[in-house]
């Protein structure tokens, strides 16, 4: 390649790689903004619920107190008008509502009334359909703000964003602009004091007639029918009267009832209800918008109208989450039972213990901190074993190191590096007997593992078993949480597909096969970044049976930075999804292989691929909860589900005769180390759909793990004693 | 930058015995305590309460000074002759602080209390020269429009109850350091349920003694972890334990403050229990990462000398910065005479909106005369030569004569390589070597 073409095709990958970040990143970032939204519209933040209380009125005009409730601050005389006799201007604050808005409108429309409606933005946004009504039934709508703050305690930029607000949700709405305002938690005109009167003043100064009223018939308070009727009269016959009720904020029934009662009494007292600009005579309050600003706001209205309907999608999957989540952990911990006693079962019906040797399969690329232990670990235990270590053309002196150790029985196998899948079908054409362990150059094993892992081969059908990996290096945070899901997820995961018949991987760390069964199916194949997913799929296939040895216990080395975790847990999820992609014309197949395609990539599909997709929602939501509230609610369900994740996790450790201690970092496991796996997932996700293979990424050792029995827990096991 | 180990030639008594032996201060507590102390004045300009969670600055001072307390205990020697250093050093620049203050009270015509109230005034007034309570200050003097707002003294004040209570921290830590050897972990999280007890209104403790009492439980488990830290206790509990904790706590503290919020909702000053669960918490964290750092890492290093700085004055920074803060507001007000600000409202109302900006440009230089002017006190209570401004690169001669905050490192690395159960006990920590040491390969070239 040109130095030219190298350089273009490393931007191409890196434009790629970003494109995927991107890609994860914008999914993420669509929900939380659609939430946002949701919580915008429904006042869930910026919220204020502080009402002033009553100050001296001693820089209210004379005019605008003693004056009527239509005040017109713009010049610099404010001034109040009045309605004229036999005119009733009512005036609805708060909606619309859903419920309550249409019964209002269809009784002002039954007895040929009109009226002023106060709309907040935040209403009109989530029912703009309501509002067009209003305008076409004649009636006429004011400003009410946003979300209903006290304006007073508002700033001035805090108020015209409150009105600007208020007017983009209304021309998206009704395609019309308004210059009636009424600020929320107004009264009459006298009622006016030096805290509320700059408020008017300043909504005059932007061109705005403030509509305050004469009459509150406090029908909010739900006072009954008759009383809201009686308030709703003026107390002068004949006097015209602005009057204040409410079509949205609780029950409005009695306001509907009062509704019916009033009008024809009223109009045959020889009222007319009209709206404010009829009654006084006036142009219009509304002025048609066109143009960007109502486009600007069209565009506003849809996208809450998004999400609203997106919300309750979410929550649709949120429920679907939650019922696999406890389905899955349900059906694990039932299967893990059945697991258990199948396996008991099995072992009596054994016509005889396997004993006879086995091959043991090493492939070491680098592995010199770890390989001396590894195979010293092999040969100390309790069956025959020959050992064929492949070293795949290492940099460091792993080869050296194993012929250091002088061992019988232990073969060094050199070869230039070629892979894994290269260096496994080289050691299993360098071994010499039937059943091939296969063990990863970082992993130790107890004595008795081997033995433990092979018995079930004394069944012909067993193709191959999957040993229980367990994670050495625990103590540290990184450590505990991995050995926690190894325990709790893989162990018990394991068991289920076990009586399921449908185990998908035979960990690298600790597997055996029968090499009968390998040479069916073509050895390790180099498809997939997951090279022992596409080796037990192709077992299953094959017919053979894969089953779980859990006494089969090694320890291997777990990824201690995040950067490592992350890549070795990106090469797993991608390299399974892989392999599915691989073997997903088992669905149709008729036979052994039909069946596992038709359960195990179902099951797996659904468990290991979908649902943690759409596991991050439970965060999101768990954040919207925590910022919007219900705070307390969200905290208890989301304790509620850690308590039963706890539960499920001690009976998984009981499983597996593991110390309880390492629980206590349960709660961060499930802040932080899950969701750095579905991110690993999204990425994943986003690697298939934008096309691109992974590199091999090698984890950089330590030697944390030398022994199998690591300190705490392996002379526990080997004593027998139960440790919980 | 160089840094050369030569010993001190004028070491003070008692406290040369670690320096030579290849210990010096570990950078990364000195770190800590200056973000401390930025983080008080940043507070104190712009009162944003959610500092206080950002940074616990007081739980992390008393926990930075419980460390250093039980370094010093340990050392041979009396620990009544550690009491008298370590308070010596506390005393000193307090005392300068309440001449200043009272000489200018007094100058304002501020006059003892007299009748029956005289001598517990007197007597109160001691508590300037002995911080063991509140000391008496009016809480307005002057008038208002005056030089100084009339309040200025309730301001001065303010840092008191640090000193009052580190005050107590001090002559009780013999005590405390015995009761936490026998039963640690019922010294640590003691203070946590006294929290629960004092500063919940569940018992209520009135006054100045109530006060005191509050300041005591709600930092007291910090300080505790202090002795935790210096005895390595957290290295020799699994390296899980603590991260998966701490955040159990800080959790609780937010919990508690969700529900209790103060006056002014989220401020952890006024939520005594959030205050101590949100601290701890925090302080477990901060002392679990620990990095030992001999030197600051090359991010850092650039604040080296301010980090020095802060460190060798943090007594005097932490006392003089509201000073330097009240002094701030009539030096801003001169502006008011540029007719030009008066005359625009734009330029006035811009004005008025960014005094706490302007506040806080203003109060570093403030702060740097003054603690150029009566830092030595300092010094010359850890009987050290007298410096004007001891800014640079920390070198070994700062050593040994500076206390606030000196931790030795040399231990904390002992204890993360031997003490560590690392891979279930197999000691794999002894070899931090080994990481890194391995090339990322690849299989797949």
């Amino acid at each position: 390649m040109t130095l030219e073409g190298h350089r273009r095709s490393l931007l191409r990958r890196r434009r790629r790689r970003r494109l995927r970040r991107l890609l994860a990143l914008a999914l993420l970032l669509t929900a939380f903004t659609v939430l946002m939204l949701r919580g915008y519209v429904h006042s869930e933040f910026l919220a204020d619920h502080r009402v002033r209380p009553g100050a001296p009125f001693d820089r209210v005009p004379e005019e605008v107190r003693e004056g009527g409730p239509v005040v017109d601050a713009a010049g610099p005389r404010p001034v109040g008008h009045r309605v004229p006799d036999h005119m009733i201007v009512l005036t609805f604050d708060d909606g619309p509502d859903p419920e309550w808005t249409p019964k209002v409108l269809d009784k002002l429309a039954e007895h040929d009334a009109r009226a002023v409606f106060f709309v907040t933005g935040a209403m009109a946004a989530r029912h703009p359909g309501l509002v067009r009504r209003m305008v076409a039934e004649g009636h006429e709508i004011g400003l009410h703000t946003f979300n209903h703050p006290d304006l007073s305690y508002q700033s001035k930029p805090r108020v015209d964003w409150e009105l600007a607000q208020n007017q983009l949700a209304l021309a998206g709405a009704a395609g019309v602009r308004t210059y009636l305002f009424r600020p929320p938690y107004s009264s009459h005109a006298h009622a006016l004091d030096n805290e509320s009167w700059p408020v008017v003043r300043y909504a005059g100064s932007r061109g705005y007639i403030t509509l305050l009223n004469d009459i509150d018939t406090k029908d909010w308070a739900r006072p009954g029918v008759d009383e809201i009727v009686r308030r709703a009269v003026p107390e002068e016959a004949g006097a015209g009267a602005v009057v204040l009720m409410h079509d949205a904020g609780g029950d409005r029934s009695q306001t509907v009832a009062a509704l019916d009662r009033l009008l024809p009494e009223l109009k045959a007292r020889g009222y007319a209800f009209t709206n404010l600009t009829e009654a006084l005579r006036a142009p219009s309050a509304h002025t048609p918008v066109s143009g960007p600003e109502l486009w600007k706001g069209r565009f506003f209205v849809f996208a809450v109208g998004v999400a609203e309907r997106a919300t309750s999608l979410f929550i649709a999957a949120l429920t679907v989450v939650g019922l696999l989540v406890f389905a899955r952990l349900g059906l694990m911990l039932l299967l893990a039972r059945a697991h258990g006693r199948a396996a008991r079962r099995r072992a009596a019906l054994a016509p005889e213990p396997v004993t006879r040797p086995v091959s043991v399969v090493v492939p070491a690329y680098n592995e010199a901190e770890c390989i001396a232990h590894t195979v010293r670990s092999l040969v100390a235990g309790d069956h025959r074993v020959e050992v064929v270590v492949v070293d795949d053309g290492s940099r460091d002196a792993t080869a050296d190191i194993v012929e250091g150790l002088r061992l019988p029985d232990v073969r060094v196998v050199r070869q230039a590096n070629a892979g894994k899948p290269a260096a496994l079908n080289n050691g299993i054409a360098h071994a010499s007997h039937d059943i091939i362990v296969m063990v990863d150059g970082d992993t130790v094993f107890e004595s008795s593992t081997i033995r433990e892992l092979v018995q079930p081969f004394a069944d012909p059908a067993v193709g191959a078993v999957a040993g229980n990996a367990k994670v050495g290096n625990r103590d540290t945070l990184i450590g505990a949480w991995q050995h926690i899901e190894y325990v709790m997820g893989f162990s018990l995961e394991r068991r289920m597909y076990d009586v399921l018949r449908c185990m998908p991987t035979v960990p690298g760390a600790v597997g055996a096969f029968r090499r009968e069964a390998l040479e069916r199916v073509g050895g390790v194949s180099d498809d997939t970044l997951a090279e022992d997913t596409d080796l037990t799929m192709a077992v299953h296939r094959d017919g053979w049976r894969v089953v779980y040895a859990e006494n089969a216990r090694a320890w291997t080395e777990a990824p201690e930075t995040l950067r490592q975790l992350w890549s070795q847990r990106y090469r797993w999820s991608y390299g399974t999804m892989q392999a599915m992609w691989k073997h997903r014309r088992a669905v149709l197949e008729r036979g052994p292989s039909g069946r596992f395609g038709r359960v195990g990539l179902l099951l797996i599909s659904l468990f290991t691929v979908l649902m943690p997709l759409l596991a991050p929602l439970i965060d999101v939501f768990l954040l919207y909860g925590l910022l919007f509230g219900p705070g307390q609610r969200t905290v208890a369900v989301w304790l509620g589900v850690l308590a039963v994740q706890a539960a499920c996790a001690a009976y998984a450790f009981r499983l597996d005769r593991e110390p309880l201690a390492h629980l206590v970092s349960l709660p961060l496991q499930q802040i932080l180390h899950r969701q750095l796996m579905y991110l690993v997932l999204l990425r994943s996700w986003a690697t298939a759909l934008t096309g691109g293979r992974l590199r091999w990424q090698k984890l950089r050792r330590t030697g944390a793990v030398d022994s199998a029995p690591a300190g705490i827990a392996k002379p526990r096991h080997m004593q027998g004693s139960t440790t919980v | 930058m160089t840094e050369t180990a030569t010993p001190s030639p004028a070491q003070p008594p008692g406290t040369g015995d670690r320096a030579s032996a290849g210990a010096g201060r570990d950078r990364y507590l000195d770190l800590l305590r200056a973000l401390a102390l930025l983080r008080v004045v940043l507070y104190h300009t712009f009162a944003w309460g959610w500092l206080t969670f950002l940074f616990p600055s007081m739980g992390v001072m008393f926990a930075l000074a419980g460390a250093l307390m039980a370094r010093s205990l340990a050392r041979p020697g009396s620990a009544l002759g550690v009491l008298r250093g370590r308070i010596r050093r506390l005393l000193l620049p307090l005392w300068l602080y309440g001449l200043v203050v009272l000489g200018v009270l007094f100058a304002q015509e501020w006059r003892p209390a007299r009748g029956e109230e005289a001598a517990l005034w007197w007597l109160k007034l001691a508590f300037w020269v002995v911080p063991v309570g509140t000391p008496p200050f009016p809480m307005r003097i002057g008038e208002d429009g005056g030089m100084l707002d009339a309040g200025w003294a309730q301001q001065a004040a303010g840092p008191l109850w640090y000193l009052r209570a580190y005050f107590w921290f001090v002559l009780l830590s013999p005590l405390l350091l015995k009761a936490f050897r026998a039963l640690p972990w019922t010294t640590l999280l003691a203070p946590l349920g006294l929290t629960a007890v004092v500063g919940t209104g569940l018992v209520e403790i009135p006054g100045a003694t109530g006060e005191a009492v509050r300041d005591f439980a709600v930092y007291g488990a910090c300080w505790v972890l202090g002795f935790a830290h210096h005895d390595g206790v957290l290295y020799r509990i699994p390296r899980y334990f603590a991260p998966s904790v701490g955040p159990v706590f800080m959790g609780l503290g937010l919990w508690w403050s969700a529900r209790h919020p103060g006056p002014d909702g989220w401020d952890l000053g006024d939520i005594p229990l959030g205050q101590a669960l949100w601290s701890f918490g925090y302080c477990v964290l901060l002392f679990q990462v620990s990095p030992a750092w001999q030197r600051l890492p090359e991010r850092f290093r650039r604040f080296d000398g301010a980090i020095t700085l802060a460190n060798n004055r943090a007594v005097s920074v932490y006392l003089w910065h509201e000073i330097a803060l009240i002094a701030t507001v009539p030096l801003i007000d001169l502006l008011w005479r540029i007719p030009a600000v008066w005359r625009s409202p734009t330029l006035s109302g811009l004005l008025e909106n960014s005094y706490p900006v302007l506040m806080f440009l203003l109060v570093w230089p403030l702060l740097a005369v003054l603690v150029a002017a009566l830092g030595w006190a300092e010094d010359l209570a850890a009987r050290r030569r007298p410096r004007l401004w001891p800014y640079g690169p920390y070198r070994r001669e700062d050593e040994g004569a500076k206390d606030a905050g000196r931790e030795d490192a040399g231990r904390a690395g002992e204890s993360r390589t031997d003490g560590r159960p690392v891979g279930g006990g197999t000691g794999a920590g002894a070899v931090p070597g080994a990481r890194g040491a391995v090339g990322e390969g690849s299989h797949r070239p």
